[in-house]
């Protein structure tokens, strides 16, 4: 039960919070505890509470004032996290109804300043099968000679080539030094298939070297190829290095490799998959990646979450940092938490008519696990909402997560039209994508619209999707999410 | 549950896109908001084929059936109800606007295809399926016979095979 002498506790934040965040509590809190949509007893006496702790809280000082005569701050509480959702609550009705809610956890400044920054412990995993001769590993070479000089003096690097076998072309250790590197580098010759195990394996064994509880553990892995036979024990690699709190980050090039099963082997870590045809998008890529691993809070950050009885979790979608669909579970390696920014699931729920004598109801309810350097953090949570009668007026959801939904529903699009084709319905394909296309130019999308008007027009003659136009689509759409889509 | 107001695509309340079509079926006014984007516009070839309407048509009149095949309106008599499809020698019940000039037999259009609704007053407009041999469809959508399913600026309203874009003069205003 929450404190209710603490103005804190009314407003259900945290002693950190920002002037912003006080102020959006209290909408969340007086929309909740508002005696028109709470008619539980002591409704009214709770509206007042939220009223007066807000009038403190809201005033620098009066708030100053309030905190020096508090007690010693409850330092679990700097850690935040923060729920919105697409509906102000449930509807009192006898059918299934969805609400979609969106989850942020943020680590406030506080704590970060007590915690010094985490030096990094990367394997960049090459792929040098034939495929990726000439213009393809020139680049690479060139772009991880300069990642190498963004690392820190106690950041840790290893590089592997792999093809039908692995070669660590450099063993795990920090910066090196320019000759070093050049010699590394000159064994990166293209040969062979791709057995992309061999690399992950190698890459997680050198990262395995140091104890991976003082870094930021990555595995980064640059591939143009299928992996053949040997995905079952990608997968289980992948889990065996999410446990030791290690990530792997997917860098597709060209057309033919495996987007599904990049997608899934780095949704496992909560790491990040990407696609680019664009080589010269490859240092882009890997400077974003070691630079958004610099930006760690934590080694490692966990989601569990337990739908309450007769709500059924549809899916799960990670918005920030890094947008990805999330694997259909209810525990979720989510990566690591950056500082000061928030990170965002989208989850979408079914929930059974609520029984009459429940005024507020659970949706769900789970806890953060936060890894951190000295200790691990734990951050509960419970995601409920009031019900209310549906002959109400219902208020439109808040712009943040109604973009959220509107652009799940393009990549819902993209997908489905997938399907189509894999279901030999190609017309009905069609159609989806020049709906997804109209969609995409009323929001302003102008490039993606056009590509998916050309996949549609492509589907029309050749009853399949063009060989870029599938990964173009899928990765343009799962990029909108984010709100800097560089 | 509730229905997509383009597709007919049920879902469950509380969804706020049409998971089938992507339409915005949550929170929009009984009319749709966003319509469809004819594809030319999005290819990148701009017809502005508006411009090809008679001035005075457009000033004067609430409603307007476009054949950007032919790249001509459709004669629409000036009621706030009336029947498409195409008269055949001894039919009995003849439909308002014959489409027969367009080939309509050819395109599959039926002898009473579909009816429209006008109400001025709140500025609807609906098509009604009259249980037509081949069907109609708004964007590419089928929709059921014998119910009212509303059109707004820039549908495509497609009776068998013959397509037309519904204009809606004061909304492009």
């Amino acid at each position: 039960m929450v404190d209710k002498t603490d103005f804190y506790s009314r407003l259900n934040i945290g002693t950190g919070a920002s002037e912003e965040a006080i102020k959006k509590a209290y909408r969340l809190a007086v929309r909740k505890a508002h005696p028109d949509v709470n008619k539980n007893v002591g409704a009214t006496q709770l509206f007042l509470d939220i009223q007066e702790a807000y009038k403190i809280l809201s005033d620098p000082g009066r708030k100053g004032a309030y905190d020096d005569g508090r007690e010693p701050r409850d330092i679990s509480s700097e850690i935040l996290t923060a729920t919105e959702f697409s509906q102000a609550g449930l509807l009192r009705m006898e059918e299934p109804q969805v609400i979609y809610s969106l989850l942020d956890i943020v680590s406030v400044k506080d704590e970060e300043q007590q915690s010094a920054d985490l030096p990094l412990n990367i394997a960049l995993v090459l792929d040098n099968s034939t495929s990726m001769k000439g213009k393809r590993l020139d680049f690479l070479r060139a772009a991880t000679k300069e990642i190498i000089n963004d690392l820190g003096e106690e950041d840790l690097i290893s590089i592997i080539s792999f093809n039908d076998r692995a070669k660590v072309l450099l063993p795990s250790q920090t910066k090196p030094s320019p000759v070093q590197l050049e010699s590394a580098l000159s064994d990166l010759f293209a040969e062979g298939g791709t057995e992309m195990f061999q690399g992950l394996e190698a890459g997680y064994e050198e990262i395995r070297k140091t104890p991976p509880l003082n870094y930021v553990n990555h595995i980064i892995m640059i591939t143009d190829g299928h992996t053949y036979g040997d995905e079952e024990n990608c997968i289980a690699l992948a889990n065996t290095a999410a446990d030791q709190d290690i990530g792997i980050s997917g860098l597709g090039i060209g057309i033919e490799w495996n987007d599904e099963f990049l997608d899934q082997l780095c949704a496992l870590t909560g790491g990040q998959s990407l696609f680019i045809q664009d080589l010269e998008k490859v240092h882009h890529f890997l400077e974003h990646s070691i630079v958004s691993l610099k930006e760690a809070f934590s080694r490692r950050l966990t989601l569990q979450i337990i739908p309450a009885p007769g709500v059924k979790m549809l899916s799960a979608f990670r918005i920030l940092p890094e947008s990805l669909p999330l694997p259909h579970q209810e525990d979720f390696s989510l990566g690591i938490l950056k500082k000061h920014q928030p990170h965002r699931v989208l989850f979408e729920f079914l929930v059974d008519p609520i029984p009459k004598k429940i005024s507020q109801a659970v949706i769900a309810s789970g806890e953060y696990l936060v890894k951190k350097k000295i200790r691990d953090r734990v951050i509960p949570f419970t995601l409920d909402r009031p019900v209310i009668p549906q002959s109400k007026d219902i208020e439109p959801p808040d712009k943040e997560i109604f973009k959220a939904i509107s652009h799940l529903t393009f990549y819902r699009l993209q997908e489905k039209a997938q399907q189509d084709i894999a279901s030999g319905h190609p017309g009905t394909a069609y159609q989806r994508l020049l709906n997804l296309s109209s969609h995409l130019m009323a929001k302003g999308e102008d490039s993606l619209a056009k590509i998916a008007m050309n996949e549609a027009d492509y589907i029309k003659t050749h009853n399949n999707f063009s060989p870029t136009g599938k990964k173009e689509l899928k990765y343009g759409t799962i990029r909108l999410m984010l709100p800097d889509k560089t | 549950m509730i229905k997509c107001k383009v597709c007919n695509n049920e879902e469950y309340q509380g969804v706020l896109f049409c998971a089938e079509c992507g339409s915005q079926i949550a929170f929009v006014s009984e009319k749709r908001v966003n319509t469809l984007v004819y594809p030319t516009q999005i290819r990148g070839v701009n017809v502005d084929f508006t411009q090809t309407i008679p001035k005075k048509l457009m000033e004067e009149s609430t409603f307007i059936l476009y054949s950007t095949e032919r790249e001509q309106v459709i004669d629409l008599p000036d009621q706030e109800e009336f029947t498409i499809g195409r008269i055949v020698e001894g039919q009995v019940i003849t439909p308002d606007v014959d489409l027969n000039i367009y080939e309509a037999y050819d395109m599959g259009v039926s002898r009473l295809h579909a009816t429209i609704r006008i109400n001025r007053e709140k500025n609807l407009f609906f098509v009604i399926d009259l249980g037509s041999a081949n069907g109609s469809s708004v964007n590419g959508y089928e929709i059921p016979a014998n119910s009212e399913v509303p059109l707004n600026h820039g549908d495509v309203l497609t009776l068998g095979k013959f397509n037309m874009k519904v204009i809606l003069p004061q909304d492009m205003k």
